[in-house]
């Protein structure tokens, strides 16, 4: 339905790349200036970007006071590390970040390995319900979540999961995004990659593992990203599936000690969501460099 | 009965010195890679879809929870109420609005920075991409309270734009102004996840290809509508669909910036939806959510049409 | 107490699956509730679920229970106000409830079928009267008034006294007069910030006036709404007086902490609060700022009346130590161990007794929330609340944004209530 071979667009692309040559030459080498240009449009987009977060982080060193005194001030009037040794301290941020470590990575690596699985088979092998799959595999991402929130819960609760770890992940182990994501990118390989593969007698599961997977490192980084993130700041599964405090995860543990019934301490929640974000950064910046691994090879052997 | 795409039967050497019998069960394999997700999938999924959606056909209330089976069959009964209901039709009105706005707009941004850090710049490519990508990580919760200091009438934005000789409005509070306000408050924050997306799809455009193209003299605009675009299509695809199913779902800035207001101008049809489930009509309220589930498919289908392939 | 939804709330919304609903909650308890505490000490665990600050210093007053119940012992955990309305649905739902639960006053008729009836030999009789009709549905009561809070005015009293009122009006004209004065004599930019109905619960917070008027909510037997009424139209056209005459913004700051923030500049220096925001107040504009702090009762027409909210204990029919909840509730409504709770955390104790000593006697601004308390209402025990609350919110917003007039308004709204009933 939709995959494009890189070696026919490719093809495509170079035909059309020669009728469309002007005659008036270009340098062919950029210039640094265009790069500077670049540079300073991006530069100025991410200071615009980046304010509401800027706004953020030096709101979480103001005292509750100093942001309900004085809402529209950027700077703190009285700096204060107050929020954050609460979070450390009293409130034993810890452990919430091990519950939802733990999640995390379990779901990450579930849907890392699922995912490419389902993605791969509906990309490159043939077999009878592969439409039937793929059509479920995108009616599930269309559904509106809300709709299936408590069966879910009631089907966890009668698998007797109840204040397990395994009722925070199992869900999501391997989610429709992630199985359309992998079909997408798998799906841009070049079969005659994998055809001289079979030839050669490789089983699925050597080609899956030897061909496949190198070479989808920047799609499977996009999904752990993705992953991470939708596992880290899930709220109200881990708040509604938890039977226990010991159980909760970071989102729940934000909410619980900043909202109050009336009142919000806003200072707590803000050096909280702080908090909260460093660890996915961290993740991204760990992953992001394989957006610049090559997808394909340069030649199909 | 069976296809298989490997090379025919005959040519196929078990050289690899693995020695099992393949032939005898060729289309096992794709049920093993598939498996796994169906299980999860049928079982944390399916049963609960088929419920809430029989639930759509009967006056389900929240008082029904201890006793389900006292709900009456009401056939159609809940898809009339949902679509004659005044606030309802304006929510789909202001979903529109959303989608039809906010996807052209994320894509184009979410492509120029993806194009631009993978093929304009050669440093500190790191920083932008961290840069651009913090907003989708972030709590909403957290930001709305930087958004709102921002959007406030004698804020920053205004502020600039009083720089430049422009009256800004009170955004939040006007009914013309609002939804764009909340419309560029989410392509800040989903831009980066699409950008992402496009910069692992951008991968996949051979670096020779564009050097050959510069070297015949082709300008970086003609380079990236004839060369990358094509390339780019699936992923393209990809990404717009998860974007409008993300979009026509919208829910979140408008539930924490204006409550749906002024005036129901930024009600979606999940702000609907949530609200109906908080009177406890479930019945209603799970009628609307597979109105909306298909739109979202038919969303996708033209989606899929146009943005198919042409080869 | 008004609910507060926040956004952290992804999926934000719930199904309950027809025939696994069914599973789950068939053949739990449908045991007969007792009609008595039974004597003796408590024993077993008992698990107790409780939200925000209170599920903390809860464990306090817990550890001297189990001192005088050395059998017992208390689990508490603690959940989010930002979704504990889902999660109580969940539990009901999935049949994994507690077997005590600090349950929202507005939330009682939504899980009352859940509860378990109060035993007749609980005492509740030296409680605030608005606050046991709150944990009343159906005519029964399935709750034990917690703590209370209501809704006064707050007001600046040295802006007030600027603009020439020692003592505030108690009047509806010179409650109205007294904001204007405060707008051309103390240098206010308005004189009160009232709800517009853009907030959720907006309107509630405006049912004081209503109810002062003498309007009520339903007629005398409960089953219709009445909201075209004259009372109810003569309020509105009150209310909207003050924002047509630029006494009240129609778009007041709804920014984190505006309230507070414009209350403490003098740019806005009334408004219509609960009991927390005198500590809100403090923190945001010092301790010195707390002798500035004035508070009056809801102005009076027929009376003055106001709103009552809070929280209430209330034991799950499925629990599974009914028996030890119910004792641990006792405990926790002894006058002096509600004295105890209000050293820990500053909520206002639902025992009238326990009003006799320290602060609570003392502290002229909570002597006005007990004499508030006295004559509080809350709307209706009714599922259908929320979702008339809900249009009553869009037609206030209609009225005071839109140009509609309090006629109006009062006819939309009882059309609107009317379409949703009036269900138990």
């Amino acid at each position: 339905m939709l995959d494009t071979e890189p070696a026919t667009a490719t093809a495509s692309a170079k035909t059309a790349v020669r009728q469309g040559v002007t005659t008036r030459r270009r340098r062919g080498r950029r210039l640094p200036f265009s790069q500077l240009l670049v540079h300073a449009v991006l530069a100025v987009c991410l200071v615009l970007t980046l304010l509401p977060l800027v706004w953020m982080v030096l709101s979480s060193f103001k005292t509750q006071g100093d942001i309900l005194s004085d809402p529209t001030a950027w700077l703190p009037a009285h700096f204060t590390f107050g929020n954050y040794a609460q979070w450390f301290g009293p409130l034993n941020i810890g452990q919430y970040f091990t519950n939802t470590l733990v999640v995390a990575a379990v779901t990450v690596a579930g849907n890392l390995v699922f995912c490419s699985m389902a993605g791969y088979a509906l990309a490159k092998m043939e077999f009878r319900g592969r439409g039937l799959v793929f059509t479920l595999v995108l009616i599930t991402l269309m559904i509106p979540g809300v709709v299936t929130f408590i069966p879910m819960f009631v089907t966890v609760s009668k698998l007797g999961l109840l204040n397990t770890y395994a009722s925070l992940f199992l869900p999501f182990l391997a989610t429709p995004l992630g199985v359309f994501l992998m079909r997408q990118f798998i799906g841009s390989i070049p079969d005659s990659l994998l055809d001289a593969a079979r030839l050669d007698g490789a089983g699925e599961a050597r080609i899956f593992t030897k061909i496949i997977v190198p070479l989808c490192k920047a799609p499977l980084a996009t999904l752990a990203i993705l992953t991470f993130l939708s596992s880290w700041n899930n709220f109200l599964w881990p708040l509604v599936a938890a039977q226990g405090q010991n159980t909760y995860t970071l989102p729940v543990a934000l909410s619980l000690f900043s909202v109050g019934q009336s009142a919000t301490n806003y200072a707590l929640l803000l050096a909280g969501a702080t908090l909260v974000i460093l660890p996915v950064v961290a993740v991204f910046i760990a992953l992001q460099r394989y957006f610049t691994q090559s997808l394909v090879g340069t030649g199909i052997k | 009965m069976t296809t298989v795409t490997s090379a025919p039967a005959g040519a196929r050497i078990t050289r690899a010195g693995r020695g099992r019998p393949r032939r005898h069960r060729p289309r096992l394999a794709p049920w093993v890679f598939v498996t796994p997700f169906l299980v999860i999938f049928a079982v944390f999924t399916l049963v609960p879809l088929l419920s809430s959606f029989a639930m759509s056909f009967t006056d389900f209330r929240a008082t029904d929870v201890q006793n389900p089976l006292g709900a009456h069959f009401v056939g159609i009964q809940q898809y009339q109420a949902v679509f004659s209901n005044p606030q309802f039709l304006r929510s789909m009105l202001n979903t529109g609005y959303f989608v039809l706005v906010g996807i052209p707009l994320t894509i184009v941004v979410a492509l120029a920075l993806a194009v631009a850090l993978n093929n304009g710049i050669k440093r500190f490519r790191t920083v932008y991409r961290v840069g651009f990508y913090i907003p989708v990580v972030t709590s909403i919760v957290a930001v709305s309270t930087g958004w709102k200091f921002i959007l406030q009438p004698n804020g920053p934005l205004n502020a600039a734009l009083h720089v430049l000789g422009i009256q800004g409005p009170d955004w939040l509070s006007s009914t013309t102004w609002a939804m764009p306000a909340i419309i560029v408050m989410a392509v800040w924050r989903n831009a980066g996840t699409l950008m992402i997306i496009f910069l692992a799809g951008l991968q996949a455009v051979p670096h020779e290809l564009q050097e050959a193209a510069m070297m015949d003299g082709a300008g970086s605009w003609r380079r990236f509508w004839n060369i990358t675009l094509p390339i780019l299509r699936p992923t393209i695809l990809l990404g717009s669909v998860l974007l409008s199913v993300g979009f026509l779902q919208f829910f979140e800035e408008a539930f924490v910036m204006t409550n749906g207001g002024p005036l129901n101008s930024t009600l979606s049809i999940t702000y609907f939806t949530y609200n109906q489930f908080g009177f406890g009509q479930y019945g209603l309220a799970s009628a609307a959510s597979y109105i909306l589930f298909a739109a979202i498919a038919l969303v996708s289908v033209i989606q899929f049409r146009t943005l198919r392939s042409r080869d | 107490m008004f609910e507060k939804k926040r956004v952290a709330v992804a999926a934000g919304a719930i199904v309950v699956a027809l025939t696994m609903a069914g599973c789950a909650s068939g053949g739990s308890g449908s045991d007969p509730s007792q009609t008595a505490v039974s004597s003796g000490k408590a024993s077993g665990t008992i698990k107790v679920w409780a939200q925000g600050a209170e599920a903390e210093k809860l464990g306090e007053l817990a550890k001297s229970f189990e001192k005088e119940n050395p059998q017992a012992k208390v689990e508490i955990t603690a959940i989010p106000w930002g979704a504990a309305h889902q999660k109580y649905q969940t539990a009901i739902a999935g049949g994994s409830t507690p077997d005590l639960a600090q349950m929202g006053t507005t939330w009682m008729s939504d899980f009352a079928a859940g509860f378990e009836k109060v035993p007749a030999g609980l005492d509740t009789s030296g409680m605030f009267d608005g606050a046991k009709s709150a944990a009343t549905v159906g005519g029964t009561a399935v709750g034990v008034p917690w703590y209370v809070d209501t809704r006064v005015v707050y007001y600046r009293k040295d802006l007030a006294a600027k603009a020439g009122y020692e003592t505030p009006p108690t009047t509806w004209s010179g409650f109205q007069e007294m904001a204007k004065a405060m707008q051309t004599k103390a240098g206010a930019t308005h004189g009160i910030l009232l709800p517009t109905g853009a907030v959720q619960d907006d309107f509630q917070g405006l049912l004081p006036f209503a109810w002062s008027n003498g309007a009520e909510l339903t007629n005398s037997s409960g089953s219709k709404w009445t909201f075209d009424t004259p009372a109810m139209v003569s309020a509105l056209q009150y209310i909207n007086s003050f924002f047509t005459d630029g006494i009240a913004s129609k778009d007041p700051n709804t920014a984190t902490g505006g309230t507070e923030a414009d209350f403490v500049s003098g740019k806005v220096p009334m408004f219509i609060g609960g009991p927390w925001e005198t500590g809100s107040l403090v923190t945001a504009g010092g301790a010195a700022f707390k002798d500035k702090i004035g508070v009056m009762m809801i102005p009076k027409q027929k009376s003055s009346t106001s709103f009552v909210g809070g929280a209430d204990l209330t034991v799950f029919k499925n629990g599974a130590n009914r028996d030890g909840a119910w004792k641990f509730v006792q405990y926790l409504i002894r006058p002096d161990v509600q004295i105890q709770f209000y050293k820990l955390i500053g909520d206002l104790p639902s025992q009238k007794a326990a009003w006799n000593e320290g602060d609570l006697k003392s502290d002229p601004l909570l002597q006005t929330f007990k004499a508030q308390l006295e004559n509080a209402k809350t709307p209706p025990a009714t599922t259908s609340w929320t979702q008339v609350s809900a249009a009553a919110d869009q037609e206030l917003e209609k009225m005071v944004r839109g140009g509609e007039s309090p006629q109006q308004a009062a006819k939309a709204l009882q059309s609107a209530a009317d379409g949703v009933g009036l269900s138990k």
